[in-house]
This record gives structure tokens, sequence and C-alpha cells, in this order.
């Protein structure tokens, strides 16, 4: 019933269109449709019919309660459980999205991780001290000059050292570029340029402020460098260490990336250690394995680094049982005396656990081990499942993230940052940094070709680490991860009673590459297996899909109101649809009335009262000009209202009401 | 629409309203002639709250107009007995079922039960603090006054006890073995531990009148010797520990060689400094609660903390310091540090570097599970000036309960106002008080870890290590010579005198394990209004109605009552209410106009 009421108008229309056997329909309609509700003649009627005929509770109450206090207090209990609908509704709708969580334990043959293994020292020092002489002799020089450290205790060295003639001599290329400052505590802003004695003006800001409590005792002078833009030696960025180890090394470092920049990856390659020289013995599952099971891989600041375990080697091993025993085995050479004096000061190798797509951020996230020492690693897998937009951040694959992946490697957060800063390195400086991939149509950093690199580097990594460059605001999680939870425990290896016959063999069985007698510090072992093979999956579902929320829905509805969706359509037609066609319609006999007055009688007659009997119902709603009625015709400034007495309201409505006419046909005839 | 003259100056009545109230007052059709000025009275004059004359009426109405969807055909179809047998058993199995549903949704609610929820977050992370000490409480040469009768009378004692003839370097001091023994208490004795056969050292601690006394046996005789004079060391010191906090503290360049955080230096306002009466001289890194603290932007050992540290033990004192090293822990911002509890040792001659992986823990407090905000509600003092973490309040428990039962406090923990340290000489007693409080305490009979209850919300931080040898081989000339430039470093201790530590986020994720209440009252509400609709269709507007006609009853009886009371006691005549009476004895057509007025009029 409520959903036809508006439909008696609509037939009554097409059925005028159909004439004569429209006219049949059309009293049929009449006389079995009851012309009601839309065809009330005021909203109040309206509301009445609609109290007295609806489902929902409580709406029946108002109408037929006696007492005013009683329907005023039906009205409260109405609105109260309609406000209470709406808000319950609205909090199911705010939770919506929220997630259930479910762990799950299995137990099963586990894939072995991807097992990544490097030297902490990049390249073999013999092999590149040619292209780092220049360098190392300026360091010395440095470090004589500043610490008045000499070279003489030093062993191995000296040979080297002997060739050349004191530094002095030479003109130096590298403290030229990047002066070593030393800053006097006393006069602040000056600083000396421990090579030429000049002391030079420090202008531009001083970035890292040395600390007063970390000073040396006697000497109160602290050591750093300064980068300048090439062009312009006022805004220089000063760089101050607390202690001249970590200057030297840093200063070091600097020149080295500079260096290396330049050399072509496959001299690099042969430069640093190869696979069999690293791995001196390997097991995996209790069978042997060689190198030819690892997969090389080139780390610009570890050089060559071997990955056990690689997807593209052939399939991917796993492990059916836990325990040490069953997983990998390795024993590694670290020949200590092949490291680089200034650019490593610790000596070890570098352990990183990680899927087979994932890159191996050795530098960031890898696990030192010790010589002469037998780490073992037991691993706990925990696999992570989250979901997506709309509820989470979290991206799936990486497409959606705005930043190109430089990384031959599945996304991660880590490989977007970085991706990130490259970008935007070869954005701003105009080349690529070096210890990270290389964008297309870009090169490394190196003097020669981009002076002020390293200033434009410092200053950008700057902003990095301080967010301005918005690549955390960009970069999103990646949904679904592997991670090793990883428990290390450490062991002297080799026992003293064992030691003798364990290199003696080891010596012999590397004879070929190297070829020198073991020793104990040279050689790491190195244990990873799994704990156990219980993998813990942590996984979103949402907690709530849309039947759950709409049965949440019909709960609320119907505790309250015992309403449903028919009643919700019900209020809707009522009180938006019915409520403004009765509105429009009397809008719109009122622009006829007016528009009748004003034709009819322009009688000057009085002042404009509204005389006659008005409906004081009726007047709430002003009597405003329809659009079309403006006009048609705008009234004359001068204009009078016409003072005929216009024909009562009521009379008029009413009677429409009742003939249930199209009232448009009527207005003309009363006027 | 049909009762509407043309004439009518009303403001359009409600029609329908009209035809209906109409219908239900039939009773009374010829009471008003003239409807239009009825009509016109009720919707002007219509009283504030009207009540109905008779139960008949009153039923009658509410059959017509109740929305509960059973309780209609049960009450109102009185025309046919088996039809209302049959609604009132329908009626009676759906309110059962209906009631069933509702214990068990209120039961499950009632229970409070939670869900867990797994967020994984990556975000920039405030690092935490760092605490770093020296495992080194106080340089030898300066103590050795304090120390020098204990050291003495231990060193006889190892002779005596296992014929160690320490060597002339411990003490300077002439020894002269005869003399002493009676200096101190509770002696170091030899106790014969019968199963076997060898002999385990224990110390002896009685009560002030020796009635009651207390062996502490351990097998070991290190560990016997160490703890005896832990004990004594504890008491020597206990006047101590105020007194000198400043004993090192321009010292923090010859302990910390080197300090960069994110490739920077540290600054002054980067550490604060504390003294622990075991480890030694502490330095906490990022403790200051300000906007300098350190931020975590990226994972990675670059982007950590990375410090440099003397571990050279010239002056450490002999018979207390057994580990070499350096000892750090890493705790929250406002967390105290506890050394003993968290601690990772720093072996030298070694780059240890901790990665570190964030998890936080958000319990429900209230009904939802056991757990306190801020420890405000937890009949533990907190003597930290921090916030409360369990380990706080057992700490604090402690305390409490050492200071009501020995009188004094101890040492290792901070002390409430007006009480001081435990020292023998002012508590002769208090070492037996405190062992024996300890065995209280470990047997949970001072309920401390009763009344301490698990903080709402835990940020912990996983710990994992790697190792490596520093400094290299190629490398320690050129660093050696610089430490002992700047720092005063002696290379003759090579690697044993120096260790590095590095402490950076291995990754930027972190978890946070949350619980959240998995029926909540907007969830109970719906399943509620669900299992209503479905056995019932009725709604709380129904329960309204329902408390509508029982309030309508009462009053109808009330009123039915007093008319009937009135009526037969007060008769006509009767004097002074009879105005009154008369009003209400032929009250059917007029009188309750005001108090009640019989269906609109």
């Amino acid at each position: 019933m409520p959903l036809l009421g508006n439909s008696p108008g609509r037939f009554q229309r097409s059925a005028t269109s159909a004439m004569a056997p429209g006219e049949k329909i059309k009293a049929k309609i009449k006389k079995n449709l009851p012309v009601r509700g839309p065809q009330a003649p005021t909203i109040k009627d309206l509301m009445h019919w609609y109290c007295m005929n609806t489902n929902t509770h409580g709406c029946r109450r108002i109408v037929v309660s006696r007492g005013r206090l009683r329907r005023l207090l039906w009205i409260l209990f109405t609105l109260t459980a309609v406000a209470l609908i709406i808000w319950q509704c609205a909090l199911l709708v705010l939770s919506f999205y929220t997630v259930s969580v479910s762990i799950k334990v299995h137990f099963q043959k586990l894939d072995f991780p991807a097992v990544t293994i490097c030297n902490i020292n990049p390249y073999k020092y013999s092999a590149v001290r040619d292209l780092l002489a220049d360098l190392d002799q300026e360091t010395r020089g440095a470090l004589k000059t500043l610490y008045g450290f000499s070279e003489v205790k030093s062993r191995r060295r000296r040979g080297a050292e002997s060739e050349n003639p004191a530094w002095e001599g030479i003109q130096p290329k590298f403290l030229n570029v990047i002066p070593l400052l030393v800053f006097n505590e006393t006069d602040k802003g000056r600083a000396r340029d421990f090579f030429t004695g000049h002391k030079r003006k420090v202008s531009g800001n001083i970035i890292h402020k040395a600390s007063k409590v970390m000073h040396i005792h006697e000497s109160k002078k602290t050591v750093g460098f300064q980068l300048c833009p090439s062009n312009d030696t006022t805004s220089c960025a000063t760089y101050t260490f607390s202690s001249g180890i970590n200057a030297i090394q840093e200063w070091y470092k600097l020149h080295y990336m500079n260096i290396m920049a330049q050399v072509p990856l496959e001299k690099k390659i042969n430069m640093s250690y190869s696979a069999e020289e690293l791995l001196v013995t390997c097991f995996f599952d209790g069978m042997s394995c060689d190198p030819r099971n690892f997969t090389l891989f080139h780390h610009p600041m570890y050089g060559n680094c071997y990955t056990f375990n690689n997807r593209e080697n052939e399939t991917t091993l796993s492990t059916s049982m836990g325990g040490s025993e069953y997983g990998l085995q390795v024993i590694l050479y670290i020949d200590e005396e092949e490291y680089n004096p200034f650019l490593v000061s610790s000596t070890g190798a570098k352990v990183l656990i990680h899927q087979q797509n994932e890159y191996p951020f050795i530098e960031d996230v890898g696990t030192e081990i010790e010589t002469a020492m037998s780490t073992s690693i037991g691993m706990h897998l925990t696999e992570s499942f989250k979901l997506s937009e709309p509820y989470s951040q979290c991206t799936e694959d990486g497409h959606d993230v705005p930043v190109e992946n430089v990384y031959n490697a599945a996304y991660s957060l880590q490989i977007c940052l970085y991706s990130c800063f490259q970008t935007k390195m070869v954005e701003k400086c105009g080349c690529a940094q070096y210890s990270q991939p290389l964008p297309p149509n870009a090169n490394y950093c190196n003097y020669q070709q981009n002076p002020n690199w390293m200033y434009c580097y410092y200053k950008l990594y700057q902003a990095f680490v301080q967010e301005e460059l918005e690549c955390q605001a960009v970069c999103r999680e990646t949904c679904r991860f592997k991670e090793w939870t990883l428990t290390t425990s450490l062991a002297q290896w080799p026992s003293e009673v064992s030691e003798k016959w364990l290199l003696r063999i080891l010596t012999w069985d590397q004879g070929q590459q190297i070829n020198k007698k073991l020793n104990k510090t040279d050689l790491a072992k190195l244990l990873i297996f799994y704990k156990d093979l219980n993998q813990r999956s942590i996984m979103e579902s949402p907690a709530n899909s849309i039947e759950v929320l709409l049965s949440n829905f019909g709960g609320q509805l119907g505790l309250w109101m015992s309403c449903s969706v028919v009643c919700v359509i019900e209020i809707i037609e009522v009180f938006f649809i019915d409520f403004f066609s009765i509105i429009a319609r009397r809008q719109w006999q009122r622009a006829k009335e007016w528009w009748a007055r004003k034709q009819g009688s322009p009688c000057p007659e009085g002042p404009p009262g509204w005389r006659g009997q008005d409906n004081p119902a009726l007047h709430v709603d002003e009597d405003l000009p329809t659009f079309t009625s403006a006009l048609q015709l705008p009234p004359a400034p001068g204009a009078q209202v016409p003072g005929t007495p216009p024909p009562r309201y009521n009379t008029l409505h009413l009677g429409r009401a009742f003939s249930s006419q199209l009232s448009d046909t009527q207005v003309p005839d009363e006027s | 629409m049909k009762g509407a003259e043309p004439e009518a100056p009303g403001p359009s009545p409600p029609q329908p309203a009209q035809g209906l109230t109409k219908g239900d007052k039939s009773e009374q059709p010829g009471l008003d002639p003239e409807p239009d000025t009825h009509w016109q009275r009720t919707e002007e004059e219509e009283a504030l709250i009207e009540f109905h004359r008779s139960y008949h009426e009153l039923f009658q109405f509410f059959c017509n107009n109740t929305t509960i969807h059973g309780a209609i055909r049960l009450v109102c179809s009185k025309h046919n007995r088996m039809k209302t047998a049959f609604w009132a058993v329908l009626w009676l199995c759906a309110f059962g079922m209906m009631y069933w549903q509702f214990g068990l949704l209120f039961g499950e609610y009632l229970s409070y039960p939670v869900s867990l929820s797994i967020n994984l977050d990556s975000d920039k992370l405030v690092f935490p603090a760092i605490t770093v000490c020296t495992l080194n409480p106080y340089r030898y040469k300066e103590i050795k006054e304090q120390l020098r009768e204990l050291d003495r009378i231990t060193e006889q004692t190892l002779f005596d006890l296992y014929k160690y003839n320490a060597s002339s370097t411990l003490l300077a001091g002439a020894r002269s073995r005869r003399d002493l023994g009676e200096t101190l208490l509770y002696p170091l004795q030899r106790i014969p531990v019968p199963p076997r056969p060898e002999c385990g050292g224990g110390g002896l601690k009685c009560n002030r009148d020796k009635s009651d006394c207390f062996y502490q046996t351990s097998s070991s005789g290190v560990d016997a010797v160490r703890e005896w004079y832990r004990f004594h060391y504890i008491n020597i010191l206990a006047p101590l520990a105020d007194a000198s906090p400043s004993l090192e503290e321009e010292a923090l360049g010859s302990f910390i060689f080197t300090c960069r955080f994110n490739q920077a230096p540290c600054t002054q306002a980067n550490y604060s400094h504390f003294h622990h009466p075991i480890y030694g001289n502490c330095y906490t890194f990022n403790n200051k609660n300000d906007s300098s603290l350190w931020m975590s932007s990226m994972p990675g050992i670059h982007n950590g903390l990375s410090l440099t540290l003397r571990t050279e033990q010239n002056d450490d004192i002999p018979l207390l310091s057994t580990v070499t090293g350096a000892r750090v822990t890493v705790h929250g911002q406002d967390e105290p540090p506890f050394m003993d509890d968290g601690g990772f040792n720093l072996r030298p001659g070694v780059e240890t570097s901790i990665s570190m992986r964030k998890e936080a823990l958000h319990r429900l407090g209230g009904d939802y599970g056991d757990c306190t905000q801020d420890g405000s509600d937890v009949p533990v003092q907190n003597l930290y000036p921090s916030k409360y973490t369990q380990q706080v309040c057992i700490h604090s428990c402690f305390q409490e309960s050492m200071v009501e039962q020995c009188g004094c406090a101890y040492i290792f923990y901070p002390r409430p106002k007006g009480v001081e340290f435990c020292d023998y000489r002012n508590h002769s007693a208090w070492g037996y008080c405190y062992y024996k409080l300890q065995g209280a305490f470990t047997s949970d009979s001072l309920g401390c870890f009763n009344k301490c209850r698990k903080p709402c919300s835990v940020t912990n931080y996983k710990l994992s290590a790697g190792y490596s040898r520093w400094p290299s081989v190629t490398s320690q000339d050129w660093i050696f010579q610089m430490l002992s430039l700047q720092n005063n470093y002696t290379i003759n201790n090579k690697r044993n005198g120096v260790a590095k530590l590095n402490i950076f986020f291995k990754e930027l994720n972190y978890k946070t394990n949350s619980e959240s209440p998995s029926v909540t009252m907007v969830t109970l509400l719906s399943n509620l209004g669900s299992q209503w609709s479905l056995w019932f269709g009725s709604s709380v507007l129904s329960v309204v109605e329902m408390a509508e006609l029982i309030f309508d009853l009462l009053v109808i009886t009330f009123l039915l009552l007093l008319r009937r009371l009135r009526s037969r006691y007060w008769s006509p005549g009767r004097g002074p209410s009879r105005g009154i009476c008369d009003l209400w004895s032929d009250s059917d057509t007029t009188a309750p106009e005001a108090v009640l007025s019989p269906m609109g009029e």
C-alpha cells in the first residue's frame, strides 16, 4: 500500500492520454485504489496517514495515544530509537574494515632460505693496492701529520712503504679535493688545513657539532672535512668527527668509492674472492656441497658475495629435519692479511638469510661471524600475510608505489627506500651513488665527471634521514613476508686438541687455492639450520563481510523499531517523495492563484493586506514566486496587489482533494 | 476525509485519527452534538495525560494498537479457545527460544572474550635508550682504603679454605694472619656436605642473638667467595653510595672512545650518567625525554648507535669483577635500566652488532583482563622515577618489605624517603633478614607477584647479535695508535682493551599485538535484535508499549479503587467533601476532565 501511494496520479495521467478505453480503466483504478498518501491534502494528513499504516513500531502510538505528554513521550521514544539505530549502524559501518588474525602452526618440510655470505673485506688488498696506492699513501701521511703515527711498527707493509719516499714530495691529489681539516677549540670558525698549514676560514654551517665530552684530553682539536660545491666556497658543509678514527675512515671511504666507481665490474669481480677461496668446506642436509651450489652476487661495498640455494639454482632446497646436522655447514676462509686497513676495521664474514627473490641487504641487516669461532644460527620461520587496501596500507608487489625499483629483485620496503634515494640522487646530483644499483641511463658518481657529487650526496642524505625527500611517505610495506627469527650461539673453534689435524687437513685441501699455511684466525665455521620444522603463519582475514554487516543492520533495525528495509523505503517514499510532492503542489497552486489574481483584477484598492479568510495552517509557507511566474511577468514597480479578497484556501484544496481531478484544470474556473 | 465540512474553521484536523477515536469512544456518541467544536476543544485542551476508563477499554486499545506479534493473537483472539491455546504454546516456545538465545549471547558477552590482532606497521622509530656500563664500579686504587680490611680477610679465608696463596700484588700491606677474623661478622665456613665428598663453601648469617642461623651454601667455592665478598662489599659501600657519585663523571672520554649515531657524533645532550654499585659507571644514551630524541628513519648498521668502549681492566676490583668487558642494555626512554635483568655483555676485542626489532603489546584492561594502565591502582609505591613496569613494581615491592622487616633499604634498589641503606654497622642483622626475605620473595609469600599486575601496554625490543673481531690485524696498528693518542689507550693491551658496539634496527616494521573485544556492545545489540526479530518481531518500543500498558493498568486500578472507596464511604450527604464526591460519583461524563479525561473528552 504505501509503495503505491504515488501511483494514482500517474495512472490518471496515462489514462487521460489514452482516451476512450482509458476512461474505463481510469474509473476502475479510481474505484479500486483509494486515493490516499500523497493525495493527502496537507503534510499533517500525510504524517497521520503514515503513522497509522506503517509497520514501524512507535509511530502508531504517536497518533493513537491520548494526552499531550503521552504523545510527546512517544515522539521522544521513536526519535530516540531512530537516533540509536543510526548511531549503531554508523558504528558498524566504521568498524567494517577490521581484520581478524589467525595464527597457524604447520609442521612440514620447510624450504631452506637463501643464505648470502660475504667477506667483510671487499677486495683482496694485494689486488687493489695499485688502484689505491695514492690514497693509502696520503692517508698514512695524514695520520702521521695529524697524530704522529709512524708506520715503523708495521711489519707487513714496510716493504711497500719503503719503495715510496716520504710522501711530502708528491703532490697529493686526494687531499686537495677534499682536505682534512683540524678544528681548534680555541678559535671557532677557523680551521687549519693540516697539509698546507694554511688557516682557512670555515664558513657555512658545521653540520656535525662534536661534543665537548668526547674530546681528547690534552689537545682540544677535532678533525673533519669540508664539502663544497665546486664553484661556490661560501656554502660549504663541514663535517667534524669527535674521533679521528671515524674521520679517517669516513674520509677514506669517500675517496674509495670514487676510485671504485670507475673500475669496471668484471675487474672488480676478479679482484675479489672467488667461491673456492671463500668456501673451504660445505655440507647441506648431511650431503656434501661445493661452490657450484653458490651463485655470485657482487655487492659494491662487500665485493663478491655468494648466495646458497638461490633460485637460479634449479630447485629450492628444503630440509626435512630440524637440528644443526641437517642445515648448512660451511667453513669460511677469511684471509686477514688481505684486509684493507682503512676501509674495514673488523674481521669476519657477514651472513644474511633471506627469501630467494629478495635482495640481500648485507650492509644493513647482515649478521657478523667471528673468525676462530663456530657460529650456530638457529632459525624459526614466521610467515605473515596482511590484507591490502582498504584494510591497510600495504602493497602486494609494489606496482602501485610511485617509485621505480632499481633493484633486480622483488619489492620490499627497503628496496623502495633505496630506489627512491637513488632516483633522487640521479635527479639532483646527476649521478648515482656507488653502493646501490644503477638506474637506467645513469652512471656512478666520480670526481672526473661530477666534481661536487660528494657535497650533493651528503646534503641529500641529510635530507633523506630527516624525511625531507618524502621517500618514507611514499614507500609502503609489503603485504606478505617471511621472516626468520635467528638465535645465534658461539663456541671456540677449532678446539685446542683438534686444531692441529684440522688445520693441516684444510691446508692440504685448499692447496691449490691458498698457498699458505692456514691459521686458526683465518677460518670461521658457520652452521645455519632450522631449530624445528614448525612454520608459524600469521594470517589476516576480514572480520566482517557484507552478510554480517547486513545481518547486524537487520538486528539493529529490528531491536529498536522492528523496522526492515521495506520500512526504510517507505520512510524515504513518504518523507521525501510525498512530502515534497505536497509542497510542490501547494506552491504550484499558490503561484497559479497569484497569477490569476494578478490577471483578473488590477483593482487599485486599499493596502495590500491579506484579506479574506486565510488559512492559518498555511501561513508557515511563504508565498514565494516560482521561477516561471517570475519570468513571465516581473512585478511592475508601482503595481498594486489586487484588492479583491482571494478565494478561500480551504475551499480550494479541500474541494480538489475530493474531486480528485487534476488540479491545473480547475484553477482557471475558480478564478 | 469523511468528517470534514467545508465550513470547518479548524486547521485541517487529522481525519483518520478522528475516525479512529470516534470508533473508540463509541459508547458515548451523543455526548457532544457538535463534532467540530468538540474537535477544536480536544486539540487545544487535551489533557496532559489521559487514562482509559475501564480495563476493557484499555485492553481493546492495546489490542488494536500493539505491535507485539504473537501477543496480539494470544490476548486478543478470544473467540476460539483452540486457537488461543495454540497461540499460547507457540508464544511460549518462541519466548523460551528467545531467552535461551539471549542467555547464550549475554553469556558470551559477559565472559569478555578478546580477539588478538596483529598489526604490522612501518614507521620511523624512536631509538630506544641504551645504557652501557663499565662493569667496574670503582677504581681499585681509589677505593682500596675502604676495602683493605675486607680484602685481607678474604685472602686469608681463601688461604685457609682452599690453600690459595694470594700473590702480594693483590694486597700491598703486610699480612698478619693471626690477628684477624673477629673483625667481620658472618664468617665464610667450609660446610661439609654429607652425600658428596666435596665440600662447599658457605656463608653463615645469624640474627642478633645468634639463636637462629641461616646457612647460605653454594657448591662451588668460587661462587661462595664471590657471594660472600659481594655481601661485604655492599656493606662497605653502602655509606659511600651517595657520597661520591661524581667519581668518574668526567671520565666518559676514557670509557667511551667514540660515539656516533646516524653517522653523526653524539653530543652531551644525548646521554646521562649514573653509578651502579656493581656495574659501575653507566651511561644512558638517548634517555632525555625531549625533542632531541634519536629517530631511526632507516634500518641498518649505519643508521644506529656505534660506540667504541674501553674495556681495560687495570684497576678492576679483583674479587668483585670476575667478568671483563662492558654491559649494555636496551630499554624504553621512561623505563629504568635493569642491568641485571636485560643486559648483554660485550667481549673485548670484538665488534658486537646488536640488531633490534621492536614489538609492542597492548592488552585490554578493565573487564577484559588483569592489567594496569599506569600503575596508579597497584598497591605498591613506585620507588623509581619512571613509569610503571612489572619489574619496577616487583623491585619496589621487595624494597617495601625489606624496609618493613629489616628496617633498612637494599642498596641495589632505590630507597624510600627517610630510610637508609643497609649496612651492618647500623643494622647488624640485615644480612640474615635479607636472605630470609629473599627466600620468602622467591616462594612468593610476600605476595609481590600478585600485587604487581601487568602493564597494559608494553614495548620490548628483540635483540640478536653478531660478532666480528675488531680491529682487524691490518688496521689495528693505526687504530690503536690513534686511540692511544686521543684517549690514552695503552697499546700493549692490544685487543683486550677495546670493544666496539653497534646497535641498530634490523627493520622498521614493528609488530603490534593488540587485543580487541571480540564481542562489542554494538554486535551484542545487533545479535539480540536479530534474535528478537526472529522469534518475536517485536522491538524495544514494543517493550515500552508493554510498560505503558502496565503503568496504565496500575493507574486505572488505583483510580477505580479510589472511586469505589469513595462511592462506598463518602455517600451523598457527608459534609465537606460533598463537592468532590459529586465530581467522582458521576464521573462518567464530566468529572475526570482534568485528572483522568476519559477517551479524549
